[in-house]
């Protein structure tokens, strides 16, 4: 446990070293989890609403997979493509809220299955 | 290679996951929720054992707690997002989620991209999405006896679409712990950092008449192609009197604390150095979205073909215009 | 089997030769003149009056108009074919209209067939006849045909006009293509005209079984013409008859060596043969002919009596170098005319229907024409072929007139005297003339060419028998013919009207009516309602142009010999001159022996004597030339004393024919046969259901036929159709299984396609971990 006592070192301290003992693999999970949740969450929730927001999960988990790869190539690159991928994830939060918003116009209710029709 | 956890344990917590997720999305009946919350945190607890346990045995250090804090939180409220049947309280969640990610962004030495992703999303796209969610919600009337709509209240094929999302998983994260190496140690981490510095010769410039190091008629050397003339592994500067046409070189003692390259400058340089097309790109689809956000979203108002005739009379110059039909000729004259 | 059957056959080889008299080398006849244009004219405006009745008919034509557009243009077609044969000078030509058919290949020569016409005395004889009775019978169908004024009469032209011109191509084409053009186009109009009443089952019936048994006899004309081109590379008649393969068989089997000649071109004139039947009616194919007389009759007289059923005998006359080449063909051509020949006239003894008497008559005429050519006679089938189309065609007319006058009444049991009622002279004179020449009464036309052909069958070795039963038949010819007279014709007055809708196609016809009548002895009993109309001007104009041209016929067999060509009478030159010349060395010895002896023939040659001296000399295939000799028929010349026996035969038929029907008969129902018939036993009730054999077709081709296509039809259905409903069916069913994945469900298509990213990811990290994507 004098591991604990090391980490517990002020921030100042452990910024430098904050990676610590961390493998990039335990940040790939984590953001491989974040994104399988926000598929599960598109695929289960009805609110159209919400499968926007689990689509923005879904950008979460990409970017922390660019910022991690990015430190671990100790490159730039990563970060700049979350700058994209912010860019992308705001355009789309414009454009789907606006579609939800006339969507629901129409319909009066967030539902996606009040859309049916639209099979074709 | 090795592979840095056991499999055994991987595919243990995915199906963990997807049970806990299963029995987590929203039902009519709450109370498997509350299990459902019991087995996703004995999952994130066993994930955590495992990754540290993994690394014990491997050797290494025990994986840096604030990785642990934020993780579990991100996950933790990433399930709350999907699991909880208002989307209000999911959008809140997720705040959290984002909050958590920059945590663990700070960790990777992203610092910009931390405040960047607070600001941007927990700042802007999430405000909008609350926004959204409170106009878009329909009143609950008196006479329904439930308060959630159907709509927010069941999943759709929860145990499928969680059997998937882990299956997924699973095999993902198989191929990441199969093989891929530690993160490089930081020791050169200052180095290359710094080696932007090379390339911004005003920034050392300003740094160093701010410490006293150079005279106010000296500065940094260029080299032909407009580099300045650091050495960054032995910490000497070339200086250069442009007036007197003569340079002197600074001993590594005179290198200040203060001329090192931050984050910012790093990732500012990368931006428009090495991506200036992209950010065009950026910019054209950001207003793409602007524009198709406005002409999805106004409302559609028919106006009779008198009204457009009498608006069109008021803007433009008083013109009689020719009645088109019988009942334009019957307004016309009113 | 025939075992005498001897082919001597050097006359041929000079009268091929005839094609182009001016050459002798083979390659020189290839060359071949072309005649005046004017000449399509002939073929031309037959299809010009059938297009214009078909105008006629769109355009709803409610006159006779179509009826004299049709007249005008046989009869210009007519005068054309006369001023063709004026014109003639003894070369044949070619007219071409244009290029039909020219296939052009490297290994087997050209498939040649041109629109063209080939004109030589065989092809001016038939036309002669054809477009003359053409004329005739279109006029007295303008006045027969008149209840019928409108869209049918309009149809009825069409389809008149069409027979005329493809009459024109089948016999005027120069190649075997036009042939079978005509062939197909004749075959056309019969189902066309004898399905004319289609509201009547019979007549539809009959329509169809005339061109369904008509394609048995098609299937094998249609070979015996790709054979042709297989073997002689050509189809065109002037290529075929001066080459020199077909020159060296003629050769081979005049000394009897027909192991020499391949069996392709020995197979050639079976196959033809069966077309020939077909068409023209004879044996195993005859069924059709009686059943097409539910057309109109002048469809009858025209077409199934005078000149389309004579097809066949044409095809094998304008073929008989290949019919000479080949060492069974014209045995078999014989029998089976002789046998069609007899059996038709047993059937016809025994029917009571005029018309249907007259058709078996046809059929039985039509084999003593296939008698003649096989036995040699080209001459004496041919002969027939002109006689035979006026006397018939003049009994049909006059039968025809009788239907018409009496309400569709053709049932001899039900008329008789009508000599005697007014207006009906001139019917009743056709009808005579019509039945003594086909009885053979001495000097008629029909008379000398029987008679040609039964000398024929008795000099010719090994057809002794075969002579002996065309005799008796000529004897029971003459008894039926006039027991239609004495019935109909003779005896005391006294006529029952048909039932009008029997020949007429009107629906709400007010004679549809059943009229009896009771007999009275003294004759004059019409009843109170019904008056036979007799037969109008142009009824009676053609009967009478008929008679005429029916008593002139036998003219043709005493002049026109030409002392060039060594023949005696017309249809002799004009058949030598063609390429049915043949003239049989028995003959022409037994021709010589006889006249050596009278010393009283200026016509025979003596070149020509000398000719066969030394076939004479040498042995036949089947017998001697000395054997030849010797068959003298009751110790004479056979063509003389078959002038006295058949005219004694005819003669007895009609005696008994008087006695029977005529002698004492009080009414028109009975007679003295009926009493006679009865010791027979069942015999004339098997002969009037004729002999049976259409129920034996019935049972034994027909039935197992239906059967067998209704086995084919429900594997069909069951097998073929299952198999391809399948397939259809599979689609479905897979549509149906995945459409439910199609709910516009978005979570469906997102769980859709994760689960598909899933399961590839699985798939490539498992070849992954096994090293397979290495």
């Amino acid at each position: 446990m004098n591991h604990m006592i090391d980490l517990i070192t002020p921030l100042q301290l452990a910024f430098p070293e904050a990676v610590g003992n961390a493998t990039l693999a335990h940040y790939l999970f984590v953001s491989a989890a974040m994104f399988v949740m926000g598929l599960v969450g598109f695929m289960t929730r009805r609110n159209m609403i919400v499968m926007f927001l689990c689509t923005e999960l879904m950008f979460q988990g990409a970017g922390l997979a660019l910022i991690a790869f990015g430190r671990h190539h100790l490159g730039a690159d990563g970060q700049t493509f979350v700058i994209f991928v912010l860019c992308v994830a705001a355009a789309e939060a414009a454009m789907a809220l606006a579609l939800v918003v006339l969507l629901f116009r129409h319909r009066e209710t967030l539902s996606s299955q009040a859309w049916k029709e639209l099979n074709g | 290679m090795e592979s840095i956890i056991n499999p055994l344990v991987l595919y243990l917590v995915c199906a963990l996951g997807a049970l806990a997720l299963a029995l987590a999305l929203p039902r009519r009946n709450d109370k498997l929720a509350i299990v459902g919350g019991v087995v996703l945190a004995i999952t994130l607890g066993l994930a955590a054992l495992g990754l540290t346990s993994a690394a014990k045995s491997s050797g290494q250090d025990t994986p840096n707690l604030f990785f642990y804090i934020f993780a579990i939180i991100a996950l933790g409220s990433s399930a709350r997002v999907i699991t909880h049947p208002r989307p209000v309280y999911s959008a809140l969640y997720f705040i959290l989620s984002i909050i958590a990610s920059a945590g663990l962004y700070v960790l990777l030495s992203a610092e910009f991209m931390a405040f960047a992703l607070v600001i941007i999303y927990a700042g802007a796209i999430l405000i909008t999405y609350l926004f959204v969610i409170m106009l878009a919600t329909q009143q609950p009337t008196e006479a329904s006896k439930q308060i959630l709509d159907e709509t927010d209240a069941v999943a759709r094929e929860p145990i499928l679409a969680s059997a998937i999302g882990f299956v997924m998983l699973a095999v993902l994260t198989s191929a990441m712990f199969n093989g891929l190496s530690d993160l490089r140690a930081p020791k050169g981490m200052d180095t290359a950092q710094d080696s932007v510095l090379v390339q911004l010769p005003r920034k050392v410039d300003r740094i160093l008449h701010r410490a006293g190091v150079i005279n106010d008629d000296e500065r940094v050397a260029r080299a032909d192609d407009g580099t300045a003339l650091l050495d960054i592994a032995n910490r000497t500067i070339v200086v250069e009197n442009e007036d007197l046409g003569t340079t002197r070189v600074l001993e590594p003692d005179q290198w200040p604390d203060t001329l090192t390259a931050g984050n910012l400058d790093r990732l500012g340089y990368n931006l428009m150095h090495d991506h200036p097309m992209t950010i065009e790109i950026a910019g054209v689809i950001l207003l793409m979205a602007m524009l198709g956000a406005t002409v999805l979203a106004r409302k559609h108002i028919e106006l009779e073909d008198e009204l457009k005739a009498a608006q069109a009379r008021k803007l433009g110059p008083s013109l009689t215009l020719p009645p088109r039909r019988k009942s334009a000729s019957q307004g016309g004259d009113a | 089997m025939i075992t005498s059957l001897t082919s001597i056959l050097e006359p041929v080889l000079s009268s091929t030769a005839m094609l182009a008299p001016d050459a002798h080398g083979h390659a020189a006849h290839t060359e071949i003149g072309s005649g005046p244009s004017w000449i399509l004219l002939i073929v031309g405006l037959p299809l010009l009056a059938s297009i214009i009745s078909g105008l006629a008919a769109a355009l709803g034509v409610k006159s006779k108009q179509p009826a004299w557009t049709t007249v005008i243009a046989c009869f210009i077609a007519f005068l054309f074919t006369v001023s063709m044969y004026i014109s003639y000078d003894g070369t044949p030509y070619t007219v071409k209209a244009f290029d039909w058919i020219q296939v052009h290949t490297d290994s087997h020569g050209s498939l040649i067939a041109n629109f063209s016409f080939y004109i030589d005395t065989l092809s001016i004889y038939w036309m002669l006849f054809v477009t003359g009775l053409a004329t005739l019978i279109a006029l007295y169908a303008s006045e027969y045909m008149s209840h019928d004024v409108g869209l049918g009469y309009c149809r009825f032209f069409a389809a008149f006009g069409l027979f005329v011109f493809s009459m024109a191509c089948l016999v005027m084409g120069d190649n075997f293509l036009m042939l079978y053009l005509g062939w197909e186009g004749v075959g056309l109009c019969s189902y066309l005209l004898i399905g004319y009443f289609y509201k009547k089952p019979e007549a539809v019936a009959a329509a169809k079984k005339a061109f369904i048994v008509n394609r048995i006899g098609d299937l094998g004309l249609a070979l015996g013409v790709y054979l042709t081109f297989v073997h002689f590379g050509t189809l065109e008649y002037a290529k075929l008859f001066s080459d020199p393969k077909l020159l060296s068989y003629v050769e081979y089997a005049s000394v009897g060596n027909f192991s020499a000649i391949p069996a392709t071109a020995q197979w050639i004139p079976l196959l033809l043969m069966v077309g020939a039947f077909g068409k023209s009616a004879q044996f195993p194919l005859y069924v059709w002919l009686p059943d097409a007389m539910e057309g109109p009759t002048p469809v009858s007289a025209l077409i199934h009596a005078a000149t389309m059923v004579t097809a066949g005998v044409y095809l094998i006359a304008r073929t008989y170098p290949l019919f000479i080449a080949s060492e069974h063909a014209l045995p078999i051509v014989a029998w089976i005319g002789t046998i069609t020949a007899l059996l038709a006239a047993t059937i016809g003894m025994a029917q009571f229907d005029i018309k249907r008497i007259m058709a078996y008559s046809t059929v039985s005429q039509l084999g003593y024409m296939f008698a003649g050519l096989g036995v040699l006679t080209p001459t004496g089938g041919v002969y027939h072929v002109l006689t035979h189309a006026f006397f018939k065609a003049l009994l049909f007319l006059c039968c025809g007139a009788v239907m018409h006058g009496f309400a569709g009444q053709l049932d001899l049991r039900k008329l008789s005297g009508l000599r005697q009622v007014k207006g009906w002279g001139i019917v009743t004179i056709g009808m005579l003339v019509g039945c003594i020449n086909l009885a053979g009464v001495p000097f008629t036309a029909g008379y000398f060419s029987k008679d040609t052909i039964l000398a024929e069958a008795f000099v010719t070795p090994g057809y002794e028998l075969l002579g002996w039963i065309l005799i008796f038949t000529a004897g029971l010819t003459a008894y039926y013919t006039f027991r239609v007279f004495f019935r109909v014709f003779m005896g005391p007055v006294e006529y029952h009207p048909g039932d009008e809708a029997h020949d007429h196609d009107h629906d709400n016809d007010a004679h549809g009516e059943q009229h009896h009548h009771d007999a009275g002895q003294n004759g004059d009993h019409h009843s109170d309602h019904f008056h036979p109309h007799a037969p109008g001007w142009a009824i009676n104009t053609v009967l009478a142009t008929l008679t005429i041209a029916s008593l002139a016929a036998s003219g043709l067999y005493i002049v026109g010999g030409s002392s060039d060509k060594h023949t005696k009478h017309y249809a002799e030159t004009m058949v030598m001159s063609s390429t049915a010349a043949f003239s049989s060395p028995y003959s022409e010895h037994a021709f010589h022996a006889a006249h050596d002896s009278h010393d009283d023939d200026a016509h025979a040659p003596d070149d020509h004597g000398s000719d066969h001296a030394a076939p004479a000399a040498g042995v036949g295939p089947r017998g001697t030339i000395e054997h030849a000799q010797t068959v003298p028929l009751f110790g004479g010349d056979p063509h003389k004393m078959m002038y006295y026996i058949s005219g004694v035969v005819g003669v007895i038929g009609i005696a008994l024919a008087w006695f029977l029907h005529l002698f004492g008969r009080t009414e028109a129902a009975t007679c003295k046969m009926d009493p006679i018939a009865r010791l027979f036993g069942p015999i004339p009730k098997w002969a009037e259901h004729k002999w049976y054999v259409d129920e034996i077709y019935w049972a034994v081709i027909v039935t197992p036929l239906r059967i067998f296509s209704h086995v084919l039809h429900w594997f069909d259905k069951l097998v073929i159709d299952g198999i391809v409903n399948l397939f259809g069916i599979l689609p479905r069913v897979g549509a149906w299984i995945v459409r439910p994945s199609q709910s516009g469900v978005l979570q469906g298509y997102a769980v859709s396609m994760a689960g598909g990213v899933a399961i590839l990811l699985l798939v490539v990290f498992v070849l992954i971990a096994q090293g397979g994507l290495s």
